[in-house]
C-alpha cells in the first residue's frame, strides 16, 4: 500500500484544513432561507431514530461491495481522512439485494453511517438538490470489450451483430446518439442488459459479439474470476469513448466539510498519493488534477 | 373500619374491571366472525368490504346508505389509529365488524371496526434494504387472511387467531422482485402479481397462482411473451433475457362465470423504446416491436394459468403511461346490443372498454387534456400515436399528461345507482428529456427519463379533479374541479354519495349526481393517497381512509407548492360515522 501524505507542504495545507474542518463541525449551522419542498428530500423509514454523531475525530466513510472499485476507494477515503487528520471510519454497505438501488436510499446510509459515499460519477445535472459531490479522485471510462481477439475496434464488427450494453449509462446514451446519424441498416442490434455483470455474461456466452461496460467492472471481474481473463477492452472507434471522473456523495447541507475533502483529494492528486494507490491496485483509472 | 371500606372499595373496583372485561370479551367481534366461503366472496354482505374494491366486479361501489345526501353534513370522525411510519396506499378489509390493516411494514393488524381496538397483530419481518412501503391490497378466503410483501413473499394468516397459517415466496427479492399489491382470490386461487422488473430480472415479470389452502404455486403466466409464445417475436429481436418491465402491480377482477381473470399489465423498461431496443423498428418481417403483453388486459383462468386472450391498449410505450389498473366489469348496451365489457382506464385518462367475452375492443372516450394519442381506430382501437411526444435522446419533449398519469393508481368507481364512472383525475404535463442515470454501480435512479411536471398550457390551475362519466352514452355527467389534486380513488354508496380524499388532507363527499360539494371534513393528519371504504357494524355505516404520503400523487405538490405536509410522513386510519 502506497504510504499517506508526507510532503512538509502538503502536512502543513492538511493540518489547516483539519483545523477547519473540526472548526465548522462546532459551528451553528446557517437557517436555510426556505425549506426545500419535501419531495426534494427522500424520507428514510424512522430517520428521526438515527441521532447525530457527537465524535468529530472521525471522518466517516461508506463503501459498497458491489461497487467494483470499492477496495480502491476505501484506500482513496482512508488516505485522505488522515490527510485531514482525521480518523478514517469506514462503513461497509452489506446487503442481500443484488442490483439497482433507488439513489434515494443511499439517504438512509448516510444519515446513519457516513459523510462521504465513495464511488459516484461525476454526472452533470445527474443528482437531486439533496446530494452534492466531491471533486473527482479519478477518472474512468466506458469500455467496449470482445471475447474475440480478431476484434480490435469496435468498428470491426458488423452491423448485424449484437452489442450489450448496460441499460442507461451515458455510454448507451452515446452509443445510440452515434446510431441515430445512420440508416436503420447500418445499426448494430443493441440489446439492452440490467448491468454490466450481464452483459459480460452475455459476452462470455455468446449472446452479444461486444459488451460496453464500466471499466472498472472488468477489472473486478478479470481480477476475481479467470474466465474473463482472456476479454478485452477494445478501440471504441468509430464511437467516441465516454469517461467521467468519480467522486463521493455527500449530503448537500456538508459545504464545509465538502470543500476541505475537495482541496484535499486536489492535495493528494497533485502530490502522487492517489495516482500511487491506482498504480498499486493496476486499476484502470487515471488521477488528474 | 377505614381499611375495611378501602377493601370492599378495592374488592369493588376489581369485580367491575372484570365485569368490563367479561363484556369486552363477549362482545369481541372476532368471536363471531364467520369463514369466508366462495359465495360469501361472490355475494358479499352489504356491510363488508373483502377485497380490494369490494366486489370481484371491480366496481368499488357500496350499497350502504345510511349515510346519504342528506346527512352527510353530520359526519363525524368516531375513532383513528395511528399505524407504522412508511408511506402506504392500502385498502383496509372489513368482515363481520373486523377491520383488518396491514401497516407500511407489514404488520397486520385486526381491528375492532367499530371503535379502533386492537385484537390481534401480527409481523412479517422485512429483511434488510427492503423498504418498508406497505401493499395497497389484501383479499380474504376460508379463515385466513391472505397477504403479499414487499419481499415477494404471499402469507395466510388465521384471521382468527393472526397466527401464520402459510408463507411462500414466490419471487427472489434480492433482484428486486416485489409484489405491491395485495392478490385476488377466484375460485380457491389467490393469484398474486409481481412488479420490481426494471432492469436486472430478465424476462419481466409475473403473475403467480397459488393454492389458497396450502400456498402451493399452481402457475405462473409471464407478462412479457417468452421464447415459444406466439407473441414472442414481438421484441424487435431483442432475446427474452433483455426483455423488463410488464410489472402487475394492481389486482384485478374476477368474472365467475366465465372463469376468468382479468388484469392488468404495466408498461416496458426502460421507458426509452431506444434503450430498450423496440426502435428502430427492425427489417425483420417476422419481427415486431409491440412489446407483448405489456400495457394490456390479460384474460387468465385462476385455476390452469391459462391466457385465454389478451388486448394491448398503447404498445411500444415509451412515456411511462401504465394501462395497468382496475377492470371494471359491467354489461353495456353498445350499438344496440348489451355487451358484458370490462372498462379500464390507463394513465392518459382514456377510458375504454373491450368485449370481457372476446376481447374485442369496443369504444374509448378522452377525459384529461391529452397529446400522446391522436386518434383511434373506431373498430380496433390502435391508437395513432403523436411522434412528438417520442423521447429523443438530445431533446426535451413534452407530453400531457406526465408520468403519474391524468389518473394514476387511485381507481376509478362505478355506481350502479348513476350508471356513472367516477375518476379521480389530475391535469398535468412534462417536459421530458432521456437522461444518463448511472451514477453509482447499483444507484441508478430511474427509468432512463425525467419528467419535469408543468401545468397544462393555458391551465385554470385546478389540478384536481373528480369526473363522473355516464357510461351509457360516455357523455360527462359533472366535473369538480379543484387546486389540490384528488389523492385517493373514488368511494361511490348507495346513499348517492362519492367519497374521495385530497391532497390537502381532505376527505370529502359529492352528490353522485350532481358533483355538488356536501360535505369535508376538517385538514387530516396527512395526506390522503389510499382507497377508502365504507362498512355497517351493528347498524351502523362507517366510512375508513387512510392518511398517508404513499410516494403517488403526493409527487405533484410540485405544482401546488402552497399545500404542505407534514415532515414526518404520519400514517392513520381515520373513521367517519353519523352521531349516534
Amino acid at each position: 500500500m502506497p504510504a499517506p501524505l508526507s510532503s512538509p507542504r502538503a502536512v502543513r495545507l492538511l493540518l489547516a484544513l483539519a483545523l477547519a474542518v473540526l472548526t465548522a463541525a462546532f459551528w451553528p449551522g446557517s437557517v436555510r432561507a426556505q425549506e426545500p419542498e419535501f419531495f426534494d428530500v427522500p424520507w428514510a423509514h424512522n430517520q428521526w431514530t438515527f441521532g447525530t454523531p457527537l465524535d468529530m475525530s472521525h471522518l466517516r466513510y461508506c463503501v459498497d461491495p458491489r461497487d467494483p472499485d470499492w477496495e480502491v476507494a476505501a484506500a482513496i477515503a482512508d488516505t485522505i481522512a488522515r490527510g485531514l487528520l482525521l480518523a478514517p471510519q469506514r462503513y461497509v454497505v452489506e446487503t442481500d439485494v443484488a442490483v439497482t438501488e433507488d439513489i434515494t436510499r443511499i439517504y438512509a446510509i448516510m444519515l446513519q453511517h457516513c459523510d462521504l459515499h465513495m464511488g459516484f460519477k461525476l454526472i452533470p445535472e445527474g443528482y437531486e438538490s439533496w446530494i452534492s459531490l466531491t471533486r473527482a479522485y479519478y477518472q474512468s471510462q466506458y469500455v467496449f470489450v470482445a471475447a474475440d481477439r480478431s476484434i480490435t475496434a469496435l468498428g470491426d464488427v458488423p452491423r448485424t451483430r449484437p452489442i450489450g450494453v448496460t441499460i442507461g449509462t451515458s455510454a448507451h446514451l452515446g452509443l445510440l446518439s452515434y446510431l441515430r446519424t445512420h440508416p436503420d441498416a447500418q445499426r448494430w442490434p443493441i440489446f439492452p442488459m440490467g448491468n454490466d455483470d450481464l452483459a459480460l455474461e452475455a459476452l462470455l456466452n455468446g449472446t452479444v459479439d461486444v459488451a460496453l461496460v464500466w471499466a472498472p467492472t472488468l477489472w473486478a471481474r478479470q481480477r476475481a474470476e479467470p474466465a474473463y481473463a482472456a476479454l478485452e477492452a477494445i478501440s471504441p472507434n468509430p464511437v467516441q469513448p465516454v469517461g467521467f471522473g468519480v467522486g463521493a456523495l455527500m449530503l448537500a447541507g456538508q459545504s464545509f466539510l465538502r470543500s476541505a475533502v475537495d482541496e484535499a483529494i486536489a492535495a493528494l492528486i497533485a502530490d502522487g498519493t492517489i495516482g500511487e494507490i491506482l498504480e498499486y491496485y493496476g486499476f484502470p483509472a487515471t488521477a488528474r488534477p | 373500619m377505614r381499611r375495611s371500606k378501602l377493601l370492599l372499595a378495592i374488592a369493588v373496583s376489581t369485580t367491575s374491571l372484570f365485569s368490563v372485561q367479561t363484556v369486552l370479551a363477549q362482545d369481541n367481534p372476532i368471536d363471531g366472525i364467520t369463514t369466508v366461503t366462495a359465495d360469501t366472496l361472490l355475494n358479499p354482505p352489504d356491510g363488508d368490504w373483502l377485497m380490494w374494491r369490494r366486489t370481484y366486479d371491480g366496481w368499488g361501489y357500496s350499497p350502504l346508505d345510511q349515510i346519504n345526501q342528506d346527512n352527510v353534513g353530520n359526519l363525524q370522525l368516531t375513532w383513528s389509529w395511528g399505524m407504522s411510519p412508511g408511506g402506504t396506499q392500502q385498502t383496509p378489509i372489513v368482515h363481520d365488524g373486523v377491520m383488518f390493516l396491514q401497516n407500511s411494514d407489514h404488520t397486520i393488524q385486526a381491528l375492532d371496526a367499530r371503535n379502533g381496538q386492537l385484537i390481534w397483530q401480527y409481523q412479517h419481518q422485512l429483511p434488510e434494504g427492503v423498504n418498508p412501503a406497505g401493499e395497497r391490497a389484501m383479499a380474504i378466503w376460508g379463515d385466513t387472511l391472505i397477504v403479499a410483501t414487499r419481499d415477494s413473499h404471499v402469507l395466510a394468516i388465521d384471521f382468527r387467531s393472526g397466527e401464520l397459517v402459510w408463507d411462500t415466496v414466490i419471487a427472489d427479492y434480492t433482484l428486486r422482485y416485489a409484489n405491491s399489491s395485495g392478490p385476488i382470490v377466484a375460485n380457491g386461487v389467490v393469484v398474486q402479481g409481481t412488479t420490481g422488473c426494471g432492469q436486472a430480472q430478465p424476462g419481466g415479470c409475473f403473475f403467480t397462482g397459488l393454492d389458497a389452502a396450502t400456498g402451493d404455486i399452481l402457475w405462473r403466466v409471464n407478462t412479457i411473451a417468452q421464447d415459444g409464445d406466439p407473441n414472442s417475436n414481438t421484441w424487435n429481436g431483442v432475446p427474452v433475457a433483455n426483455r423488463f418491465g410488464g410489472s402487475a402491480w394492481i389486482p384485478g377482477s374476477y368474472d365467475p362465470v366465465q372463469n376468468l381473470i382479468f388484469a392488468g399489465v404495466g408498461q416496458p423498461y426502460p421507458w426509452n423504446m431506444e434503450m430498450a431496443g423496440l426502435l428502430p423498428r427492425s427489417a425483420d418481417p417476422n419481427l415486431s416491436n409491440e412489446g407483448l403483453y405489456t400495457n394490456s388486459t390479460l384474460a387468465i383462468d385462476p385455476n390452469t394459468g391459462e391466457l385465454k386472450w389478451y388486448h394491448q391498449y398503447l404498445p411500444t410505450d415509451s412515456l411511462d403511461l401504465d394501462y395497468v389498473y382496475e377492470r371494471l366489469l359491467i354489461d353495456l348496451e353498445v350499438d344496440g346490443v348489451m355487451r358484458q365489457t370490462v372498462v379500464t382506464t390507463g394513465k392518459l385518462g382514456i377510458i375504454e372498454a373491450i368485449d370481457r367475452m372476446t376481447g374485442e375492443w369496443l369504444w374509448a372516450q378522452e377525459t384529461v387534456p391529452q397529446n400522446v394519442v391522436l386518434s383511434w381506430d373506431p373498430v380496433t382501437g390502435e391508437k395513432v400515436i403523436n411522434p412528438e411526444v417520442i423521447p429523443v435522446i438530445g431533446e426535451t419533449t413534452f407530453n400531457c399528461p406526465a408520468d403519474p398519469g391524468g389518473r394514476a393508481w387511485q381507481a376509478t368507481a362505478y355506481s350502479p345507482r348513476t350508471g356513472a364512472l367516477y375518476l379521480p383525475t389530475v391535469e398535468f404535463c412534462s417536459n421530458t428529456t432521456v437522461q444518463p442515470l448511472d451514477p453509482g454501480q447499483v444507484y441508478t435512479g430511474g427509468g432512463r427519463q425525467t419528467y419535469a411536471r408543468v401545468p397544462v398550457p393555458d391551465s385554470d390551475g385546478m389540478i384536481g379533479q373528480v369526473r363522473a362519466v355516464n357510461l351509457t352514452d360516455q357523455s360527462e355527467m359533472w366535473q369538480y374541479r379543484q387546486r389540490a389534486p384528488v389523492t385517493t380513488s373514488t368511494l361511490p354508496t348507495g346513499g348517492g354519495l362519492v367519497f374521495v380524499g385530497t391532497l390537502n388532507r381532505t376527505l370529502m363527499a359529492f352528490n353522485d349526481e350532481t358533483g355538488e360539494v356536501l360535505w369535508e371534513s376538517p385538514p387530516l393528519i396527512n395526506v390522503l393517497e389510499s382507497f377508502p371504504i365504507t362498512y355497517e357494524v351493528d347498524g351502523r355505516q362507517y366510512v375508513a381512509v387512510g392518511a398517508s404520503f404513499g410516494n403517488g400523487l403526493g409527487r405533484l405538490i410540485s405544482l401546488t407548492p402552497e399545500i404542505r405536509r407534514p415532515p414526518t410522513n404520519p400514517v392513520a386510519m381515520f373513521v367517519f360515522a353519523l352521531p349516534e
